[in-house]
């Protein structure tokens, strides 16, 4: 792995695809983080909405042979998914034990894993790239750096900025960082504090399926493909700091890198490095290194 | 309060015991057998996990990480080292409590959500470790090979019917062991510290300490039953350290009433035997299971066994048990 | 045997105690009263652990305390009873006080022993007896009445069998009737324990009638301290807190 280093190009191209981790990580522990930051629920089955979509993706893709909408067809649907999840099912158990919270997404998880092998059948599933992308790469420093990273980059970029201006400048944005902090003292300012909590959800929701739709070129596609992304968006939460997007972007960066590092010396390694960062930054820094006090 | 007593306490354990050695009397059948053996297991895992969660408040997402732990280790110590049964029981007690001081020592000052998700992170961490070390381990199909059951002490447990005789007695001697804990000081301080954790350090209590100590009797319980499912299919899977082994086991222990010390063994054999139902039935396993989680989640909330009690205490005097919903956590 | 020293809490640029220096002689039974905001809570928070003091120290018959961890303080003799009751909901109230007896002898981590330890048992009884709780011993101890609970969150703190119990609102939130009736307790639990004690009040009627010597703090400092007749008369506790017409209106 070390001789990467002397590499420009090797490094070229560890350092983009780690990028692209990262961003897609970074979608999804956004979504998680903003859940949790708000609602103070943990969606257990964040991952599977990831899963979801890019399926839908991957079915709308195939269908109507444009990236774009399969995009945000995806996107919008994953979203529309989770309000009605939200609404019908895990309103329910707010305030209750975490336990029956954990219950009513882990089902979730069993039923869309299932789900999924039924309509899609439970072979892995590749979509390869899109026809808009099929161009040749640019090279950077002899490293490889296909058109359609640019793209998922820049669409993530844009939609931190986009996050992250709504979050602190906008009246939607203070209604929800009201009742995140005081939902009676925001109900009774006349906040809709339901409408709030059913809002944030759906975007959380739209963010794990927009991740799932910029991921498909890229990875292949099965049951079950939440759930390890559903951790690294928790390791990710925990060493950037739960409810910060800004933590969640270096955190997403973070893992990124380190798993594209990894990957070319001891598999091993970057399950190791990202325990002991986690470890380390719980220790020294618990909330996290943008975190607050939960 | 009926003035407990060891004495009474065994003379029950025993009873079960014998019980459950006769069964097989009446029920012939290998499935049977079968069964009782895998709930044992389970029944041992979901209690160890309730002692976590419902007795100490602490909500752990990850605690299949002992069942696999516990299992491999056991398979790997008969196979690779050839040791007696008695010492690689004993060994894997030792590994897991080791496992259990260490992850336990990081993750319990953390806040109720931190904690429960790093648990879970652990597990995984495990579950990555077993399916990449394939020189070891054997990977994704899990240990191949066999677990040799050498003779010890006059037990044969390549014999079904000792087998079975060694899973009851394990389960009844594990359960005799955790109700005792529960009964114990200790057992009444972990309820001190789920209900009030800053009272109790007030009343002097050294709050994390006592937390670590229970994830580390939690942890070593776990094993065993990993230990006990290892010797049943002579092997061991990756799938024992999978997270749905956590989420089975909170349902387990939802099902049978977190609130009741013998809830878990009741959820236990009912997941089991609705498991055994669903795949006869169906090959869509996962999905019947999710939809009836999901029911019983927005449904029933105090579980089966716990709604008995519940219409028990009204005619009868308080019996000891983990009491009210589990609690929460707090950094204090 | 309890001296505070230039004792000194901020929080975040705002001062809550300052130079706050008082002594309590052993076994003496002291009311410290104040206006809201004065500090008294905090005060009691310093002095058992919850908070650690920016300076200043607190001596406990002449070790230094301050700073140490709550845990720490309560092995060493100090005792504390809230203000808003916090007990343990799930046990019943004998449990509870075992409990209790049983983190104060260190076995609380124990294994083997069953519950009713033949030692723990009969002190939990005899602490249930002194707050006069024996009837209620096997309730649970969140369906206990309000007054019932504070009454068991001193129980709780007596099981330590302190020399110092801290006592923060014993009669908050109870009719007259039943204070009085709470503080004939807990005067008798000082007679009998021959404790050192020291509640925070806002009753003067109480006050006055069960306090030894009071110590006045206002604005994290203090503003007085003596025998009641004496406080009670001090031109500026008249002005910080009493008002004038106080003593015109409840004659000693």
């Amino acid at each position: 792995m070390l001789a990467c280093f002397a590499s420009a190009s090797c490094l070229v191209t560890q350092t983009t695809g780690g990028l692209i981790s990262g961003m897609l990580l970074f979608l999804v522990a956004a979504g998680l983080s903003l859940i949790f930051g708000t609602l103070k629920v943990i969606n257990f089955m964040h991952g599977s909405l990831y899963m979801l979509g890019a399926y839908f993706a991957f079915t709308i893709y195939n269908v109507t042979g444009s990236y774009a909408l399969a995009v945000l067809g995806a996107a919008l649907g994953v979203g529309l998914f989770g309000l009605v999840f939200e609404r019908l099912f895990m309103s329910r158990v707010y305030g209750t034990d975490v336990l029956m919270q954990l219950l009513v997404c882990y089902s979730f998880i069993l039923i869309l894993d299932d789900a999924v092998k039924i309509i899609w059948g439970a072979e892995f599933r590749s979509m390869g790239m899109p026809a808009a992308f099929q161009r040749p790469p640019i090279m950077v420093a002899g490293g490889v750096l296909p058109v359609f990273y640019l793209f998922l980059i820049g669409i993530t970029v844009l939609v931190a900025l986009v996050l992250g201006f709504l979050i602190t400048r906008t009246r939607i944005g203070k209604i929800v960082r009201a009742a995140a902090v005081n939902p009676t003292m925001a109900s009774a300012l006349g906040i809709n504090t339901t409408m709030v909590y059913a809002g944030v959800f759906a975007l959380g929701s739209l963010l794990a399926g927009l991740a799932g739709a910029l991921a498909v070129p890229v990875r292949s596609l099965v049951a079950g493909m939440g759930f390890s992304i559903l951790i690294e968006s928790f390791i990710v939460t925990v060493i950037g700091g739960m409810g910060s997007v800004a933590g969640a972007l270096v955190g997403a960066l973070l893992i990124g890198l380190v798993r594209s590092f990894g990957s070319i010396g001891f598999p091993l390694f970057t399950e190791g490095i990202m325990f002991l960062f986690m470890t380390l930054i719980l220790i020294t820094k618990p909330t996290g290194l943008f975190g607050k006090e939960l | 309060m009926r003035k407990p007593s060891i004495g009474r306490d065994a003379l029950v354990a025993v009873a079960l015991l014998a019980l459950l050695a006769a069964l097989p009397m009446i029920f012939p059948a290998k499935s049977f057998a079968d069964f009782v053996m895998r709930a044992s297991a389970f029944a041992i895992f979901a209690t160890s996990l309730n002692l976590l969660v419902g007795y100490a408040g602490m909500v752990s997402f990850g605690h299949g990480l002992f069942f696999g732990l516990g299992a491999y280790s056991f398979a790997l110590l008969m196979q690779k080292l050839g040791t007696s049964i008695p010492v690689a029981f004993a060994l894997t007690v030792f590994i897991n409590a080791l496992v259990a001081a260490i992850i336990g020592a990081i993750c319990v000052p953390l806040k109720e959500i931190y904690f429960s998700f790093l648990t879970l992170a652990f597990q995984m961490l495990l579950y990555s470790l077993i399916i990449a070390w394939t020189a070891i381990t054997g990977g994704d199909q899990g240990l191949t090979g066999g677990v040799p059951r050498p003779p010890f002490l006059g037990v044969h447990l390549d014999d079904p019917h000792h087998l079975y005789l060694f899973c009851c007695t394990t389960l009844v001697v594990s359960l005799f062991l955790m109700w005792h804990l529960v009964q114990s000081p200790f057992g009444y301080t972990l309820r001190m510290i789920r209900d009030n954790p800053r009272r109790a350090s007030f009343l002097g209590i050294q709050v994390w300490r006592i937390r670590v100590l229970a994830f580390i009797v939690a942890g070593v319980f776990g094993g065993i039953g990993g230990v006990l499912i290892s010797l049943f299919v002579s092997s061991a899977y990756p799938d024992f350290a999978y997270w749905t082994v956590s989420g089975e086991a909170v349902f387990m222990i939802m099902l049978g009433g977190v609130s009741v010390f013998f809830g878990p063994l009741v959820g236990a054999a009912l997941l089991l035997l609705l498991n055994d139902l669903i795949t006869r039935v169906t090959e869509h396993y996962s999905l019947v299971l999710g939809v009836v989680i999901l029911v019983f989640a927005l449904g029933l909330r105090k579980g089966l066994v716990g709604f008995v009690m519940q219409a028990w205490r009204k005619y009868a005097p308080a019996a000891p048990g983990p009491g009210k919903n589990p609690g929460t956590q707090g950094r204090h | 045997m309890l001296k505070i020293e230039n004792l000194q809490k901020s929080f975040g640029g705002i001062s809550a105690i300052s130079e706050v220096s008082l002594h309590f002689a052993a076994g003496s039974l002291t009311a410290v009263i104040g206006p809201n905001g004065a500090g008294k809570t905090s005060f009691f928070n310093l002095i058992c652990g919850a908070l650690r003091p920016d300076g200043g120290r607190i001596l406990l018959d002449g070790e230094n305390i301050a700073g140490l961890s709550a845990p720490a303080i309560v092995r060493r003799g100090i005792g504390r009873a809230f203000q808003i009751a916090s007990i343990f909901p799930s046990l019943s109230v004998r449990e509870a006080i075992l409990g209790a007896v049983n983190a104060h002898h260190r076995w609380h981590a124990r294994l083997g022993r069953r519950f009713p330890l033949t030692v723990a048992k009969p002190q939990a009884d005899e602490v249930m007896e002194l707050v006069g709780l024996t009837a209620q011993a096997d309730t649970l101890s969140g369906n206990l009445s309000h007054g019932d609970q504070k009454v068991l969150d001193i129980a709780l703190a007596l099981a330590l069998e302190p020399r110092v119990l801290l006592l923060d609102e014993p009669t908050a939130g109870m009719g007259p009737e039943e204070r009085r009736r709470m503080m004939e307790t807990v005067r008798q639990l000082w007679q009998r324990k021959k404790m050192t004690l020291i509640f925070i009040e806002h009753d003067m009627d109480i006050v006055f009638k069960f306090a030894q010597t009071i110590r006045v703090l206002s604005y994290g400092r203090v503003l007085a301290e003596g025998t009641p007749e004496e406080v009670r008369r001090h031109p500026r506790v008249i002005e910080a807190y009493l008002g004038a017409r106080y003593d015109a209106e409840h004659p000693p």
